[in-house]
């Protein structure tokens, strides 16, 4: 019985459908169109009390900043984020996938997950397509045997380590931790230094820029820092354009549709208290 | 083929029309341990009794209420390993939903399909239907809600109701407590309800119920959970 | 040349003060061959939430088919309208499918969301990375000029009517300077009540 007609859900996996459709365009001289990158300084290291992972908010689509404020340290589980560097679509699709696996992985096992398994399913996950998938992850989490970050390649290689940085700007972050991490250091010391790492990404590398976001895991708590510094606000303008209204010269009237008033639209969407329609019968 | 001569559904009609393949399987569910489900004012309470035949068992190592989602929970009557994929497929699905649309699954879209597998297995070849029925609360659209599902693939929406051996002296039993017909939504709080459930699993209970043979799970807006040996102690208190 | 440049087009949504604004140019091209100047590619999917398209000509059009018949398999399983949020979600998964054989469009979403009237808007690359900014999204062969225009002349608590000036001039002057875009454009003004539908006078060149 085909199953997905009685459900209707999308059936899960990659449709290669358009893959010589593709080929054939391409081979005529057409490039290839760009995706959205996260160019991107990712980095995490462990304090003394679990780990601190940071991120930069600049998504590029080539030399164009496509996204001046977007978020790159996804949610795994409720003791584990995972930063990502690369094609933006892959990591952000990955990590959700993954953190789907992980919260079955809770549900049927009935414990927190080990951040040693979200490391292993991500790389098993990236190895199978060959690093065809660009994600490069900074796994960081906390579990009861311990804090840990990962560095996670897009071909499937990881590294458990102390400290770790992804990215085009992982070198300028690099810098940064190898002079100045050490064994456990304190929260404020930690956040200082992985703000430190990332903003030398954001001020020395050009796929990075914008503020930079943090997230703190300790055992039993997370400090997800969303926006922790804003590193380059933009000028005030003086200077105002208006636009007086009726400026713009429009081609015959405007043409008003009317909608369902919101109230009814509202209970139409909601229902009320009786309304939750639907067939059930014997 | 040699694997088609196994393959034809074993639920198959009887002259008269039955299907006694599901009336086999609603006796499973008829023998099995009986559980509640009350639907409150601020949340829903489902329970179930789980006895162990011989103090030698391990107590709560084996759980019969279950998470589906942080905001779903399933419970159920008859028969254990039938249980156990229908709750993996169930929290398979919920998933899957959410990652396509990025919101919380609705019950009812849950209920839904977990119905949906069990009719497959009422039609499909080489399988039998489950002999299970469940019972599966959750909280959306700022609301509780209760089903129930049967191993023929129907579902049932309930303010409360019961599976298993006493279900019929239960739902007589909570009629009468709760005229539901008087009021369309229930008005207790779900601490009441709670102790309502165990008032009414303690009808048919053989033996002295305690903290360790009673399941509860509790859904509000915050999410559902599995209530802990000691909050059902002090609830008993009160049921006693 | 890319081949989201084949047919040329634009697109822009931006936020206002409890409404958004969504824009396109007319213009269907082969190349530097224009074919006609009546292909808009917003499409009203819900009372309050508009879909654009914008790259190849046939992939938009397949995508629109594709997306509508999962959203109308949504809503007549689930028995509601589909709010903004999962809309923009199950696009970016449908692309996201597509991830090794991509369609070359680049949608861009703006809705109302029907309970709370929060303004939505939210666009993606051709594989379905979402990106949803508190300002305006861009799509099209002119989405550097368009980028720079609404940089300009974006404000924030834009009320309808300034919204709707700030749009048009913003997707008027960037496809002018865009030879694959414009001839013609049209605005929607989304609001609780009312949409605003207005057909821009632009260069027919």
């Amino acid at each position: 019985m085909n199953m997905e007609l009685v459900r209707n859900v999308p059936k899960g996996g990659f449709n290669f459908d358009n893959c010589k459709r593709n080929e054939m365009l391409l081979s005529s001289g057409f490039q290839h169109p760009k995706t959205v990158k996260t160019g991107t300084t990712i980095a995490g290291i462990i304090f003394k009390d679990g780990v601190i992972l940071g991120a930069d908010t600049r998504a590029t689509e080539g030399p164009i900043v496509s996204d001046k404020n977007c978020s790159k340290i996804h949610y795994l589980a409720k003791n584990m984020y995972c930063c990502g560097a690369g094609t933006a679509a892959d990591t952000e699709m990955t990590t959700d996938l993954i953190a789907s696996q992980l919260e079955m992985h809770r549900l049927n096992t009935g414990r927190q997950v080990p951040v040693v398994a979200a490391n292993t399913l991500l790389k098993q996950f990236l190895f199978r397509y060959q690093g065809h998938i660009s994600a490069a992850l900074v796994l960081g989490g906390v579990d009861k045997t311990g804090s840990y970050i990962y560095c996670i390649h897009p071909h499937g290689s990881t590294d458990k380590l102390p400290y770790a940085t992804m990215g085009s700007g992982s070198l300028a972050a690099m810098s940064v931790f190898e002079s100045r991490w050490k064994p456990d250091m304190t929260e404020e010391e930690g956040k200082l230094l992985v703000r430190d790492a990332i903003a030398a990404g954001v001020f020395n590398d050009l796929g990075s820029g914008s503020n930079i976001d943090l997230c703190v895991i300790r055992k039993d708590s997370v400090d997800y820092l969303r926006n922790y510094e804003l590193a380059n606000l933009k000028g005030k303008r003086h200077g105002d354009y208006r636009f007086k209204p009726g400026t713009t010269e429009l081609v015959g009237k405007e043409e008003i549709i009317e909608v369902v008033p919101f109230e009814a639209f509202h209970k139409k969407l909601y229902g009320d208290e009786t309304a939750e329609a639907m067939e059930v019968g014997a | 083929m040699a694997s088609e001569r196994y393959s034809f559904s074993l639920t198959t009609f009887s002259p008269s029309g039955k299907l006694v393949q599901l009336e086999y399987a609603l006796a499973a569910v008829a023998a099995g341990a009986t559980s509640v489900g009350i639907v409150a004012s601020d949340g829903v309470v489902i329970a179930t009794e789980n006895k162990y035949k011989s103090p030698l068992y391990e107590e709560h190592s084996v759980h019969r209420v279950e998470p589906i989602t942080d905001h779903i929970g399933m419970v159920y009557s008859g028969l254990v390993p039938d249980y156990r994929p229908l709750l993996k497929r169930a929290r398979k699905m919920a998933q899957q939903y959410f990652l396509v649309y990025k919101e919380p699954m609705p019950v009812s879209q849950l209920v839904q399909q977990v119905a949906n597998v069990m009719q497959e297995y009422t039609q499909s070849g080489g399988v039998r239907p489950f002999g299970v029925s469940l019972l599966i609360c959750g909280w959306n659209n700022g609301k509780p809600y209760l089903f129930q599902c049967d191993p023929t693939g129907a579902f049932f929406a309930w303010k409360a109701t019961a599976l298993g051996k006493n279900a019929q002296s239960c739902k007589t039993y909570m009629e009468k407590r709760f005229n539901l017909q008087s009021n369309n939504s229930v008005s207790q709080s779900l601490d009441d309800a709670v102790v309502d459930a165990m008032r009414t699993l303690k009808g048919g209970f053989e033996g002295v119920m305690t903290k360790d043979n009673i399941e509860v799970g509790i859904c509000t807006e915050k999410g559902f959970r599995r209530l802990t040996p000691t909050e059902i102690d002090d609830h008993l208190s009160n049921a006693n | 040349m890319s081949i989201m440049a084949y047919n040329g087009g634009c697109l822009v949504a931006m936020r206002g003060k409890n409404c958004v604004a969504i824009a396109t140019d007319h213009r269907f091209g082969i190349q530097a061959q224009t074919i006609s100047t009546d292909f808009e590619k917003v499409f009203q999917v819900n009372p309050r939430t508009f879909l654009g398209l914008v790259g190849l000509q046939t992939d938009i059009l397949t995508v629109h088919d594709r997306i509508m018949f999962r959203k109308k398999l949504y809503e007549d399983r689930e028995n509601r309208e589909m709010t903004p949020e999962p809309f923009s979600a199950m696009i970016s998964n449908f692309l996201y499918e597509h991830r090794f054989g991509p369609y070359f469009i680049e949608p861009v979403i703006a809705g109302l969301h029907p309970k709370t009237l929060e303004p939505f808007i939210c666009n993606m690359d051709l594989i379905g990375c979402p990106n949803k900014p508190d300002d305006f999204v861009v799509a099209g062969t002119c989405s550097e000029q368009l980028y720079g225009m609404c940089e300009t002349l974006w404000k924030e608590d834009l009320e309808p009517a300034e919204l709707s000036e700030v749009i048009s001039q913003a997707i008027v002057s960037a496809f002018d300077r865009d030879a694959i875009s414009g001839w013609g454009a049209t605005v929607y003004i989304i609001e609780k009540d009312k949409i605003t539908k207005k057909q821009i006078k632009t260069r027919m060149d």
